[in-house]
């Protein structure tokens, strides 16, 4: 009765097209079988925000999604934001501010504040952190992430 | 190596995922309970991990956006298609003009990451009482339009919560649309307690509809979210406050019917009393917020 599922989408830019099993999430068929480990699994409830990716450019927690839904979509990891020497300018502000401790939530909190810089570029402190409630972080307090997208602001 | 996870895997199940809406019908034929639907998922893809369902089947909406997403005005009614996302609700200009307490619970709801996929017409089915959209929409008079293979049937929107996290939905039925009255002249503002400020689900949430003029509210309903087996219209406070003059004294009286009409349980979250105190508190808010506004020029 269950079977697998012919998906054709797009991740991190490039087409593919996939047999997913329909009793995966998108957050364990990306970590796990197409090997994009940026995924990272930390509540699987959509809390944490660890797993969140772009999904048709909004942000959304892949542990709430089922694998087959991402059919005809974009999907883009923090893989696909930017490389070791070309990096999201997002990614160059983690760095400049020192802005990761354990790394755990960072993928997930790089994914959600480049939605942000692109999305919300006038947004206040106070907006900035209402859209990155949903991205848990137990190390650094927020503040420097919050400080490494007003740096990424300042270079853009 | 196996893949480590924290709940057990989902059972497997048929995924189907209808392109028409005859194809739709078609797949929700002949399975009751034995079949789930899947809009955003944020509801249900916990409940398939905590295995509070076990579908042999689910069915996704998803690909019918033409037909159930889509948020438009025509002939003066706001119309929101049930896979209207959060995130779309909370950034429509025609939210925000004829529905503005919509749109402050739209914003409130979950994370960016939530309400980026959850939709409307999944926060109706899935009958939470504390569903952050019913208060609102109840305040608004809104209708909700349910489909089946057998047509269209339309109902207040209170009337699709049967019960705690029970939808009065008919086997075969879906959510297709929401309605309410495109009325520029109708103020509306939601509000909320919870035990912090972002992604929590409310305590207690009110929401209110009038028109003030000349002193006076005009037709008037106050909602309320969280106090009863389901969202409820507070039917005291509403006709208390209908007609009557737009003071912070009526205001005061208003948000004591309005507790009168709540009947909270006392749960992890808050005590039965307590939610009173809130409703009482949070209603006078909202009004007294109401008047202040319209005074000003």
């Amino acid at each position: 009765m269950s079977g697998r599922v012919k998906v054709k989408f797009r991740l991190n830019g490039v087409g593919k097209t996939d047999e997913i099993e329909p009793n995966q999430t998108l957050c364990d068929y990306l970590h796990d079988v197409a090997g994009m480990t940026s995924v990272k699994k930390g509540c699987d409830t959509g809390e944490c925000g660890a797993c969140t990716v772009l999904l048709d450019d909004m942000p959304v927690s892949s542990c709430l999604v089922l694998a087959p839904q991402i059919e005809g979509r974009e999907v883009v990891t923090a893989e696909g934001l930017g490389t070791n020497s070309s990096p999201h300018p997002v990614q160059s502000g983690f760095v400049e501010q020192d802005a990761v401790q354990c790394g755990y939530c960072i993928p997930g909190m790089i994914v959600t504040l480049s939605w942000i810089f692109e999305h919300a570029p006038g947004a206040s402190d106070e907006e900035i952190k209402r859209l990155m409630s949903g991205n848990l972080c137990r190390c650094t307090g927020y503040l420097q992430q919050i400080e490494a997208l007003k740096t990424a602001r300042k270079r853009a | 190596m196996k893949p480590f996870q924290y709940l057990a895997p989902i059972p497997p199940f048929e995924y189907l995922s209808p392109e028409t809406l005859s194809e739709l019908f078609e797949a929700l034929d002949g399975h009751g309970k034995e079949l789930q639907v899947i809009a955003g998922g944020t509801d249900l893809v916990i409940a398939l991990k905590e295995r509070m369902v076990t579908p042999k089947v689910v069915v996704d909406l998803r690909r019918l956006r033409r037909e159930l997403g889509g948020i438009k005005v025509e002939e003066g009614v706001l119309r929101m298609g049930a896979l209207s996302t959060f995130s779309q609700l909370e950034s429509s200009p025609f939210v925000a003009r004829y529905a503005e307490a919509l749109r402050q619970a739209a914003a409130s709801v979950g994370t960016l990451q939530i309400r980026s996929i959850a939709t409307l017409g999944g926060n109706l089915a899935t009958a939470s009482p504390a569903a952050d959209s019913a208060p609102p929409l109840i305040a608004l008079g809104a209708k909700v339009t349910l489909l089946s293979a057998s047509g269209a049937r339309t109902l207040p929107v209170q009337e699709i919560f049967a019960g705690p996290k029970r939808n009065g939905l008919r086997p075969g039925e879906i959510v297709s649309s929401v309605e309410l009255p495109a009325n520029a002249d109708v103020r509306s503002a939601w509000t909320r307690a919870a035990v912090r400020n972002e992604n929590v689900l409310s305590t207690v949430s009110v929401a209110v509809a009038s028109a003030i003029r000349d002193g006076r509210f005009g037709p008037s309903r106050v909602a309320l979210g969280a106090v009863a087996p389901t969202p409820i219209l507070a039917e005291k406070a509403s006709e208390a406050m209908t007609g009557s003059q737009a003071t912070a004294e009526q205001a005061d009286r208003v948000a004591s019917l309005a507790a009168e009409d709540s009947k909270p349980i006392s749960d992890i979250r808050a005590s039965a009393h307590y939610r009173k105190r809130l409703v009482y508190v949070l209603t006078r808010r909202l009004i007294v917020q109401m008047i202040s506004e319209t005074m000003v020029p």
